[in-house]
């Protein structure tokens, strides 16, 4: 009798909850519909001074970077994913996460690239980055690679090359700094944005970083950097076939005919490259790889 | 012997006081939530890039901070409160124990359930720490740094509430050790705003009550450690030291004013 009651009681408790939510959730989805306006709300930094919320912190200001670190990611990605060309927010997101942990070396080293870079691929904020990466490299002494960071931005995206050589030069005063500090002040000093220079930082880069954002911005300089040289050489040997027949290759079939190739060559993302009736070297319509940026004419 | 007495009296408040915190439902609560979010800690980090680690040690250390620090008001503020209002006080205080060694055992035994209560914590962020990085690295260490001051800190605010709980209701004592929390985190930034106005009253004022209040900014030194920086031999000393001189001075003023209460 009693187990019947208890069983009866349990179908009915499991109506009740079947039933809720069978009224809850088109209750829901209304309610999103109805209040989607009033959620469109525009992207804010919730506390814009950054010295009052490192104070109302309480002690929790490393919890407090990363959560604003993380906001600084995620704004940054969707702005990309929207594909828009502004990034308002960045530059402050990332002083606030740095006022709130100044040893937070990756909000430093992220700001360093992408507050830097042109739009669409960054803020376009050259000098907001070097105002950046100052201060990490007063809070973080020890870290010589602020430095490499620094003088790159000089180097990449403005190309002051006296400015890249000093930073250089005084990030390689650092004791454990590596070797080729020295040398890249010398270098860039000397040659300015070279395409070889620009490929050993550019790897430097690749290399030393743990952020996965930084490393595939690197690597799409580098596939830049290694189509440049590809269409460079390409265009010298159809110049070659030319001088021997008189007349441009019709295809890389021809070339390698001649000698000239040992096969179909590709760009860095494995698309063939297009020869042109003119004998200029082109990328294939699907190919990803930019050759519409970089340091100085002289580096393309 | 009267001495050996005494300490074996206090030790017995002591151990009764842990007891007595143990059997209390929100103290259980308040660990399993922080070590909920411990281990929750694992997935903030796959939202962000390159600080998963950062993440893990700076919500596990918030974690154990915050929740001990819940812990230590709800219990330190009905430490005396609690047995006036059950009359066990009155037995206790008719043999012949102090009205100090009440207020010492007492204050001792919340510290004993803190520690045990942030041991339990600091073992749920090493093993979420292991289970992220699958080993220890030297500068992990440092991390003890970060959860011993987290433990001076807890023991100060342990001191307040149990000198405020002497002469205050529980729910004012509650609030009084919450706003001298919040005002010792701000403690610097009263320094600074002392040295910056013309008028000397105001800075005279400004520096006594820097000195005056609890410095909790000098504990916090979670970000720094998440990073896997040590923290210098002599800001262990020092906290240590200032750490027990401000307990210190608390439990004598807690002992001067439960031993002139009336008790009747």
């Amino acid at each position: 009798m009693n187990s019947l009651k208890a069983q009866r009681g349990g179908w009915q408790t499991a109506l009740l909850v079947a039933g809720g939510f069978a009224i809850l959730v088109p209750a829901q989805m209304a309610l999103d519909r109805r209040l989607a306006a009033y959620r469109q709300t525009p992207e804010m930094l919730w506390m814009p001074s950054r010295k009052v919320l490192r104070t109302l912190s309480l002690g929790h200001n490393g919890l407090l970077a990363d959560i604003y670190w993380t906001r600084a990611v995620q704004y940054f990605g969707r702005q990309r994913i929207l594909r828009r060309r502004e990034y308002p927010l960045l530059a402050p997101l990332l002083e606030i996460t740095v006022t709130l942990d100044p040893q937070l070396l990756v909000a430093y080293r992220f700001g360093g690239v992408f507050l830097a870079a042109p739009p669409p691929l960054g803020a376009g904020q050259p000098e907001k980055a070097i105002d950046l990466l100052r201060r990490g490299i007063q809070a973080n002494p020890d870290q010589w690679r602020l430095w490499h960071d620094l003088g790159f931005i000089y180097y990449w995206e403005l190309q002051d090359y006296p400015a890249a050589s000093a930073a250089y030069l005084e990030g390689s005063k650092h004791p454990r700094a590596a070797p080729w500090m020295q040398v890249m002040a010398a270098v860039i000093l000397q040659k300015g944005g070279d395409r070889a220079t620009s490929r050993f930082l550019w790897t430097e880069i690749f290399q030393s970083t743990e952020d996965e954002t930084i490393r595939d911005n690197a690597r799409m300089h580098l596939d830049t950097l290694r189509a440049l040289d590809d269409i460079e050489e390409l265009e010298r040997r159809a110049a070659a076939f030319r001088d021997r027949t008189g007349r441009w290759p019709q295809s890389f079939q021809e070339m390698t005919a001649a000698g000239l190739l040992e096969g179909l060559p590709a760009d860095p993302q494995g698309h063939p490259y297009q020869l042109q009736p003119d004998g200029q070297i082109t990328l294939h319509p699907s190919s990803e790889v930019k050759l519409d940026y970089g340091p100085s004419p002289e580096a393309r | 012997m009267l001495s050996q007495m005494m300490f074996s009296q206090t030790l017995a408040i002591v151990l009764n006081t842990f007891r007595e915190a143990v059997r209390d439902r929100v103290l259980y609560n308040l660990i399993a939530f922080a070590l909920i979010l411990i281990a929750s800690a694992l997935l903030f980090g796959e939202i962000s890039i390159g600080i998963q680690k950062t993440i893990l040690l700076n919500v596990g250390l918030s974690s154990i901070s915050i929740f001990g620090l819940l812990i230590a008001i709800f219990l330190g503020i009905g430490l005396v409160y609690k047995e006036m209002d059950k009359r066990s006080l009155y037995a206790l205080l008719s043999k012949p124990i102090r009205r100090s060694q009440f207020i010492i055992g007492k204050f001792l035994g919340l510290n004993f359930t803190l520690l045990v209560n942030t041991a339990l914590m600091s073992v749920g962020l090493w093993v979420a720490l292991f289970y992220l990085m699958r080993r220890f690295e030297p500068q992990d260490q440092y991390l003890w740094v970060a959860i011993y001051f987290i433990l001076l800190q807890l023991s100060l605010i342990t001191g307040l509430c149990l000198f405020f709980s002497c002469f205050a209701t529980p729910v004012l004592s509650a609030i009084f050790t919450f706003v001298a929390y919040v005002v010792g985190n701000f403690s610097a930034d009263l320094r600074v705003f002392g040295e910056l106005t013309q008028n000397g009253t105001l800075k005279g004022l400004s520096t006594a009550l820097y000195y005056l209040l609890p410095n909790f900014s000098d504990f916090n030194v979670s970000a720094w450690v998440s990073h896997g920086n040590p923290v210098e031999g002599s800001v262990i000393l020092l906290n240590t030291l200032y750490a027990l001189c401000y307990n210190s001075v608390l439990v004598a003023a807690a002992v001067w004013i439960f031993s002139r209460k009336d008790l009747k």
